[in-house]
């Protein structure tokens, strides 16, 4: 007779512990898609300070770039972001104007929401490699988050020197 | 912003991560913000209004120091209390990785986390054995801060994730509107010292060597010195000179009235400093700064324009240095302009902002949502 209390009470526990891991791999993936989304602006916000500062200095060339970063598909944005970084870091000096003021805070906001989108795609992909999630498949609903690979974009130094 | 901050620390001690928390949530009141600092301490202990207390804190040696943690089930209540009552847009807990109210409020948040840590702490026995409750921890830290380079790398080694680094702020004001110390520095000079000066590294001996060469045709200049330590311990053989004044251990206080006390403040260290926390704090009392030309010297002195730089270890440079400020006022004063519009740059308001966009960035990171722009960009910029 007692084994069956035994037996009954290993499965309400290891349920519950499936329950409360899938439910930890929902919220996990659902943070790590909340951060790419908030990335996503604060990359569209830096490309149009970008656009702004490039009309204010005539510089097509910088306007172009910043249009590519925008426009880019998925498989090409890291390579854009990082060409508009390179082109913002090869600005001419003197560069303490306040015109650059936007570029330089919204490119701070990228490196910022990068950092914590990168951490929390790392939390979720160390628990998608589980043996457990990946024995009950409780990630099928979640597409694999991707880390977004970019130089830094820290444009801070900028404004001195 | 609706902000909970969770301190580990009883207030009433001293310590650097009390004086970062009660720095920053003044700041971030003063900017504006709704601030609520939970914090080790009992009913009757007096503290400001914008600190909770959560309890008797029990002293639990750690770090090589006693600290004074709270962790328990009444601990644990409090904080409970205290997240529901204040209804947080963010949580911002200092030190969460060792077992006190920082992780308690991380375990219970549902307001997006943020977390700092102060401590290049490893990982350490404790932690591995709790491997399972700190990846639960760490889990629902949303965004993490280190205030120096050496522990947003233990960051990336041990804890597996990165930081954002956000150094500690100056409590400018507090340095620029302390009162000298009575009678100093009276009318010969004071040239001043703070810091272990039984620490090799620190370079005490050279500013006594620099001291005893100027003195000899400048009678009267004093030098004051702070900082811990026994003058036994010293070694030196000569003796001390006369003019030399040491206050022993002062406080917080009393560090602000001492940098306020001197015509220079020197910094002869032979040793990277990583920083040059003491270096900001004299720079803020308006003394102006002689040091050595070590590479985070160079940096905070801005190239040598907000304070003069000696070759390290170089006790002849130094005392041709001293001669040379302790004649000019005019450079004097020309160091100490300078330096203020350099502090000004890490002042503690300044430094709040840049927590504050930490913040912004986790509530964001959370909800998926990017709102209020402040500077919205204007309309037709973006075709």
């Amino acid at each position: 007779m007692w084994w069956i209390v035994g037996v009954v009470a290993v499965v309400v526990l290891i349920a519950t512990y499936i329950t409360w891991t899938a439910a930890r791999v929902d919220r996990l993936h659902a943070r790590a898609t909340a951060a790419q989304l908030a990335l996503d602006a604060h990359l569209v916000r830096r490309a149009a300070a970008a656009t702004e500062l490039a009309e204010l200095l005539e510089r097509p060339e910088l306007q172009a770039l910043a249009r590519a970063a925008r426009d880019a598909v998925p498989e090409e944005r890291e390579l854009a972001e990082n060409d508009l970084t390179r082109a913002l870091r090869a600005l001419p000096r003197p560069r303490n104007s306040p015109d650059l003021t936007d570029v330089v805070v919204a490119s701070r906001r990228v490196a910022l929401g990068r950092q914590v989108h990168n951490d929390l795609v790392r939390d979720a992909l160390a628990l998608r490699r589980r043996r457990l999630v990946r024995l009950l498949g409780l990630t099928r609903k979640h597409p694999q988050p991707r880390y977004f690979d970019v130089d830094d974009p820290i444009l801070d130094e900028i404004m001195v020197g | 912003m609706r902000i909970g901050i969770v301190c580990p620390y009883s207030l009433n001690t001293p310590g650097g991560v009390q004086n970062h928390v009660r720095d920053l949530a003044e700041s971030l009141i003063g900017l504006g913000h709704t601030v609520s600092v939970l914090a080790p301490a009992d009913e009757d202990d007096p503290l400001p209004g914008y600190v909770v207390p959560a309890g008797r804190a029990v002293p639990v040696r750690y770090n090589g120091s006693v600290a004074r943690l709270a962790f328990g089930p009444i601990s644990a209540t409090r904080v409970r209390r205290w997240l529901s009552a204040g209804r947080f847009d963010v949580l911002h807990v200092h030190e969460p990785i060792s077992p006190s109210l920082s992780m308690l409020a991380v375990l219970y948040s549902r307001a997006p986390v943020v977390a700092t840590f102060h401590t290049a702490m490893t990982r350490s026995r404790a932690i591995v054995a709790a491997q399972g409750l700190l990846q639960l921890v760490l889990e629902k830290i949303t965004a993490r801060i280190a205030v120096s380079d050496l522990a947003r790398r233990v960051q990336v080694e041990h804890l597996d994730g990165g930081a954002w680094e956000i150094p500690n702020g100056v409590a400018v004001a507090r340095f620029a509107e302390a009162t000298p110390l009575p009678g100093w520095p009276g009318e010969a000079g004071t040239v001043g010292f703070l810091g272990r000066f039984t620490e090799p590294r620190k370079g005490f001996p050279i500013l006594l060597d620099a001291y005893r060469r100027v003195v000899a045709h400048r009678p009267g200049l004093r030098l004051l010195v702070a900082g811990p330590g026994e003058l036994a311990e010293l070694g030196e053989t000569g003796g001390i000179p006369d003019g030399v004044t040491f206050l022993g251990k002062v406080s917080e206080q009393d560090k602000a009235r001492m940098l306020q006390s001197l015509d220079v403040y020197v910094a002869p260290n032979t040793h990277g400093e990583s920083f040059g926390m003491i270096l900001t704090e004299a720079m803020a009392a308006g003394a102006p700064v002689v040091a050595s030309d070590l590479d985070a010297f160079r940096r905070v002195l801005d190239g040598g324009r907000a304070g003069e730089l000696f070759p390290v270890g170089d006790a002849a440079a130094l005392a041709g240095a001293l001669d040379r400020l302790l004649d000019d006022p005019g450079r004097r004063s020309e160091l100490a302009a300078r330096a203020r519009q350099v502090v000004a740059a890490m002042d503690w308001p300044v430094v709040a902002e840049r927590v504050l966009e930490v913040y912004a960035t986790a509530i964001e990171a959370t909800s998926g949502v990017v709102a209020d722009l402040e500077d919205p960009p204007r309309a037709g910029s973006v075709d």
